[in-house]
């Protein structure tokens, strides 16, 4: 039998048995759909929660009615601006051709009441200039000479669902890879040295070669399954979550499916061998974890910036840097539900130099001499 | 026809800046116990080491059944078993599945590996334990362990590093019996200790280092010489 084929069953039984790796496992299962769940209850709550406007003086003629409708509840109060504080979410004064607004920026309930607000003196406004023009003969008409028509090319409630898993997907797809596989990377890197088991198997006759193949093997498929956990776990909480507004429930563009099969493929092979090399540095489980660590942050954070940069539209040197290439191509996958095939050429190449170039420095950490003899 | 199991010839190997191995020579034979004895330090593991193809010796030659260490490591780790004072074993497998590991990774399969795995497991006395993650094993066990998974390949030269110094009198005594057991099968037993009493009882023949060059060698008896008894033949080399 293959070495690589019975060192990668031996470390699949060791994961498996091993508690601390399927604990973070099923911790990632249940995570994403209790953070999917809280983000939708809060803002079905922000949507439809109502906010008290503080005002003083003469409400106009039908104003009223129309903020109450919108989820803006009217209070009488003597200081508008001293009320817009704390007491209320909005202060208005309203006066003779004039409304004063009062709000502070700094509360999210003062941002949406004023939205609000806005958004119904402009109808407001609209709706009076329009009678007033009517009363006097004019067709109202000639407020807008230009008629805009809108003809979304896609349906707006599946551009919601794209941007929403343009937006997470990528993120836990990388995440899970790389967490989801840290415990065992470490364990069979350090945790070898930590328990004076490498010596042992080094002592085999088995290339050392074929012995980290199969240790990459095991890792590359244990950050895999987390990674399918978490984004099975995800989808199956969607299917409970409905679009705001729609009874439609968000779903996975074609393209995106095996474009992101064939990225989590790489990342998962190019993070097993570097998180064995960096394991392999190390003397014990702890110092792993400070070695491995940083990579997570290291690689995350560029990916997560430009994950809140929908429209950034990078040139093709931008999908040589890795984890970062994976997601922009994951990310026009899902919105556009098309690939660009250099673009997912350049990425891939550059996945699989990073793996094959950790691949090198993990054989080379797990020849060396010190490994035993420091 | 090879007569030395082990031929170390004029071996040298610096560590940092530490040059432990001096230029020492030494044969060990199928059918013996070769005493490789030293003070802490003496440069007795890194021998060991060298002679397992853990480490490449910087000048000499290590040969192993005829095999070169350096040019022809697999050959030669085919051919030995070692047992280190660091009982390593997987904790979350069972002390079988330790034993059947090390053997795939040795080349046994199927009929041969369960035939061997069996064998050495009812040779050891693991019957009771066999099935018990090692995790949960003492000392005692765990160093059974270590040794089934040294020897379930059948290996022509065994070597043993310090194999007594984590253990109990009981424990310490069933290793030193196995020790002379393989001997009598024909094995080359190589048993690096610094523990005089022990090597006086087991060991044919032995070789003393101290800083790194070979002291003393020869026939038990021929090293303790004139002296009451090794343990004040070993201070007078040493101290000289």
């Amino acid at each position: 039998m293959n070495a690589a084929w019975i060192v990668f069953q031996k470390e699949l039984m060791e994961v498996l048995r091993d508690r601390r790796t399927m604990m973070a496992i099923g911790l990632a299962a249940l995570a994403t759909p209790l953070v999917l769940f809280v983000i939708s209850e809060v803002s079905t709550q922000t949507a439809t929660q109502t906010y008290t406007v503080g005002y003083s003086g003469e409400i106009p003629t039908g104003l009223a009615i129309l903020l109450q409708a919108t989820g803006l509840k009217l209070k009488a109060v003597a200081d508008p601006a001293a009320a817009a504080v704390k007491q209320v979410d909005l202060g208005v004064a309203f006066l003779p051709g004039e409304i004063d607004e009062y709000y502070d920026p700094t509360r999210q309930s003062a941002q949406i009441a004023d939205v609000r607000l806005q958004t119904i003196l402009g109808q407001y406004d609209a709706a009076q200039a329009a009678a007033a023009l009517k009363n006097s003969g004019i067709d109202p008409g000639i407020l807008t000479p230009i008629k805009l028509v809108g003809h979304p090319l896609s349906s707006p409630v599946q551009a919601a669902s794209n941007a929403f898993l343009s937006f997470f997907l990528p993120y836990i797809l990388i995440t899970m890879i790389l967490t989801g596989g840290f415990s065992a990377a470490l364990d069979s890197s350090a945790g070898e040295r930590e328990r004076r088991t490498l010596e042992g198997l080094l002592l085999t006759p088995a290339p050392r070669s074929r012995l980290l193949l199969g240790k990459i093997g095991a890792i590359t498929v244990v950050s895999l399954a987390a990674a399918v956990v978490a984004i099975g776990s995800m989808f199956v909480a969607l299917t409970q979550i409905s679009l705001p507004g729609s009874s439609s429930h968000i779903t996975l563009s074609p393209a995106a499916v095996p474009v992101m099969v064939w990225l989590a493929l790489l990342i998962a092979f190019s993070f097993s061998s570097v998180s064995l090399a960096l394991g392999t540095l190390a003397k014990n489980f702890r110092q792993g974890q400070a070695y491995v660590t940083p990579l997570y942050f290291i690689t995350i954070l560029p990916a997560s910036i430009i994950l809140f940069i929908p429209d950034f539209n990078p040139n093709l040197a931008y999908y040589l840097i890795p984890i970062l290439n994976a997601v922009l191509v994951l990310r026009d996958a899902i919105v556009h539900n098309s690939v660009s095939w250099m673009a997912l050429t350049v990425t891939s190449l550059s996945l699989l130099a990073t793996g094959a170039l950790s691949w090198f420095a993990a054989l080379r950490l797990f020849t060396r001499e010190a490994l035993l003899t420091k | 026809m090879i007569d030395a199991a082990v031929a170390v010839e004029r071996l040298e190997k610096t560590l940092g800046k530490n040059r432990v191995l001096q230029g020492i020579s030494f044969e060990a034979k199928p059918g013996e116990i070769f005493g490789l004895l030293g003070p802490n330090g003496a440069g007795k593991t890194t021998t060991l080491r060298i002679i397992c193809t853990l480490l490449s010796p910087d000048a000499g030659t290590v040969k192993v059944e005829g095999f070169d260490t350096t040019t022809e490591p697999q050959e030669v780790r085919r051919r030995i078993g070692v047992v280190t004072a660091d009982i390593g074993v997987y904790p979350r497998l069972s002390a079988r599945e330790n034993i059947e590991y090390f053997a795939k990774l040795c080349g046994l399969m199927d009929g041969e590996l369960t035939r061997k795995v069996d064998a050495v497991i009812e040779r050891l006395d693991m019957g009771s334990f066999a099935k018990q993650r090692a995790e949960s094993l003492s000392s005692g066990q765990k160093q059974k362990v270590a040794i089934a998974r040294a020897i379930v390949h059948d290996p022509e030269v065994l070597m043993f590093d310090e194999p007594t110094s984590n253990l109990d009198v009981l424990a310490s005594k069933e290793v030193r019996e196995f020790m002379v057991e393989a001997k009598g099968r024909g094995k080359c037993v190589i048993f690096s200790t610094h523990v005089m009493h022990d090597a006086e009882r087991l060991c044919d023949r032995m070789a003393i280092l101290h800083h790194g060059l070979i002291v003393a060698s020869g026939p038990t008896e021929q090293v303790r010489g004139t002296e009451r008894d090794l343990e004040s033949a070993f201070l007078a080399l040493v101290e000289a």
